[in-house]
């Protein structure tokens, strides 16, 4: 049996302060010089140990303050106060909220699933994932529980096309060419960002995480460059010119290579196989309105791999766009209906910004997920898209360390990946490729309001 | 010549990308510090500003009598001036740390208000005697009173 799959996670600091959701305001006029100080009787010894980061102007109060409010409470002249911190207010966007990139920071930071205490009061229910409810029916089962129950989990998956039957000789011996595959121990690979600083360094970083992980991580050609190369059993090429650019070496040692979309697509497929027939060959395109169409099309002209790649909001391209999730249900069950869909491996990426979305959109059909901004969020990003509009990148990613870099992605999966484990576990699952497609085991808000109220409207 | 401008949230909800088009075109040369409420500085904020580099430091406030802490923007006043006389005891020019009353109605725009503060204030020079600030913020007298501990 082979070992088991476990991420060995160790604490790692963030560079700048961490940005929380309250800061401290204290009036200082007016104080009595009360003998017995709510300050000094912070049991958090907040005030004690306060101290300014002179570079971004940031407070330690403000950071190591636990919200207990008892200061703000207990002074007799109501000299200190909590406010929103503009800071946290500014992180992100409707989608990537606030809460989303702090509890990001503190898995990269500590490896540990986020944890928030006193129950969940909601909502339950709301756009995109939130829409979706995982069964939990096996919840109480202990042998399953995911992270430390007897029962082992695996979260492996294999890239590639998979043989729907074996062929036998006369002898007894298997006949048929089984086709190349790439098995990762997460289900995930690590996908170029829409955005940001110069990459030269994140890419490095990607590229050590997903070593320490045992994944691939998806790197432009154009980013390509020989301080890559020991990282290249770890690298998914993007090829943006033709196979011919490539140097015949390279090709030979990468086991995996995307090319985009388009009328070469399958005669580069093509070209790169003949140069190294174990590589597996992905096919990237954008998640569209006709994706379920081309789905069938590639996987019968014999692609391996299907990457479809929805924005950074999880919407597909279109007038009228869907969101990731339905897009890539109805993808699987198109290619269930055909028969092919144990022959293609579906790969889908574009909103992915929690552990839980991972679960979910595996549960939709897909084999695996493709992860960007949050791998920029485990080095501290705040998602303010500065970069994007030319903007120099308040945590400064270009300059990042890649050890300390790949060190944190590595934390935030094994965060991710306890997870995937819990929601596994409270499936009743041991192995994350039954879980694929699994639909009648999650439900669906937009459905049951359909069946529940659809008939409120029906006259007579 | 390089500028820090500290300045309370509630004059501009939107201040993050407001401020994007100004930090673009000044670089390094502009540093903004939105604060939850301008009675949060510190008269050792100002001082770092000015050791770490700023030429010129604004205080921007709420227009009086619409703080949400009710007198947080007075304080600030209070809190600037006395930054002001420490750093005209070290032989600086005061009028490197400003004070902006915001006019109503808010919100404003803060990338507005900001332009129309440096069209008008080009004239202050580059600060020549920093580490005389480094000095005052080394021997810390008077500068801080909400974080030495014992709530004095």
């Amino acid at each position: 049996m082979p070992p088991k799959y476990h991420i060995r996670t160790a604490t790692v600091p963030n560079r700048f302060p961490a940005i929380t959701r309250s800061g401290v305001i204290a009036w200082e006029e007016g104080c009595l010089k009360c003998p017995r100080c709510v300050k000094r009787e912070c049991v958090y010894k907040v005030y004690e140990k306060s101290g300014l980061d002179p570079r971004h102007m940031t407070e330690s109060l403000d950071h190591s303050c636990k919200d207990c409010f008892r200061c703000v409470q207990n002074c007799p002249m109501r000299l200190i106060h909590k406010s929103l911190d503009p800071k946290y207010k500014a992180l992100g966007d409707d989608y990537w909220t606030p809460e989303i990139v702090t509890k990001l920071w503190y898995q990269a930071e500590t490896g540990r699933i986020p944890v928030s205490g006193a129950g969940y009061g909601g909502s339950f229910s709301g756009p995109g994932f939130d829409a979706m409810w995982t069964d939990m029916s096996e919840i109480v089962r202990p042998t399953r529980d995911g992270i430390h129950g007897r029962e082992y989990i695996s979260t492996l998956v294999e890239l590639g096309r998979k043989p729907m039957a074996l062929a036998f000789d006369t002898a007894g011996g298997i006949s048929s060419v089984s086709p190349p595959r790439v098995e990762i121990p997460l289900p995930v690979v690590f996908d170029p960002p829409p955005w940001s600083p110069p990459r030269r360094r994140i890419n490095k970083a990607f590229l050590q995480g997903a070593k320490a992980l045992g994944t691939l991580a998806i790197i432009s050609q154009e980013d390509w460059d020989p301080d890559l190369e020991p990282y290249v059993d770890h690298t998914a090429l993007l090829l943006g010119q033709g196979p011919h650019t490539l140097q015949p070496w390279l090709v030979q040692s990468l086991r995996l290579v995307e090319v985009p979309e388009g009328a070469h697509a399958l005669a580069w497929q093509e070209t790169l196989k003949e140069i190294n027939p174990d590589l597996v060959v992905s096919i990237r395109l954008p998640l569209s309105p006709k994706a379920a169409e081309r789905a069938l099309a590639l996987a019968r002209a014999g692609v391996e791999i299907l990457h479809f790649c929805a924005n950074e909001l999880g919407m597909e391209e279109g007038d009228a766009p869907l969101f990731i999730k339905e897009r890539i249900k109805e993808i699987h069950l198109s290619l269930v209906e055909a028969g092919m869909r144990d022959q293609v491996t579906l790969l889908a990426g574009g909103g992915i910004a929690m552990a839980e979305h991972l679960a979910k959109l595996i549960i939709c059909g897909a084999d695996a997920v493709a992860v960007d901004i949050p791998l920029l969020v485990a080095m501290e990003c705040r998602v303010c898209r500065r970069c994007a509009e030319g903007v120099a990148c308040p945590v400064e990613l270009e300059e990042v360390d890649p050890t300390w870099g790949g060190a944190r992605i590595r934390n935030l999966m094994a965060g991710w990946h306890s997870q995937l484990l819990e929601v596994m576990g409270a499936m009743g699952m041991r192995d994350v490729r039954r879980m694929r497609g699994e639909m009648g085991r999650a439900m669906f808000f937009e459905e049951m309001e359909k069946d529940l109220f659809a008939s409120l409207g029906k006259r007579g | 010549m390089n500028i820090a401008i500290f300045f309370c949230q509630q004059l501009d909800p939107e201040q993050d990308v407001h401020r994007r088009a100004l930090e673009k075109e000044l670089g390094t040369k502009i540093r903004f510090f939105p604060m939850p409420c301008s009675g949060r500085i510190e008269a050792i904020h100002l001082l770092r500003a000015v050791e770490a580099g700023a030429d010129l430091v604004y205080l921007i406030t709420c227009p009086e009598g619409v703080c949400r802490y009710q007198e947080g923007n007075v304080r600030a006043g209070r809190r600037l001036t006395h930054a002001r006389r420490l750093i005209r005891e070290i032989g600086l020019e005061p009028s490197r740390l400003r004070l902006v009353v915001g006019s109503p109605p808010l919100p404003l725009r803060i990338d507005e208000l900001v332009r129309g503060l440096l069209s008008g204030d080009s004239d202050a020079g580059p600060c020549v005697s920093r580490e005389k600030v480094a000095v005052t913020l080394a021997q810390g007298d008077g500068l801080l009173p909400m974080s030495d501990g014992k709530g004095n």
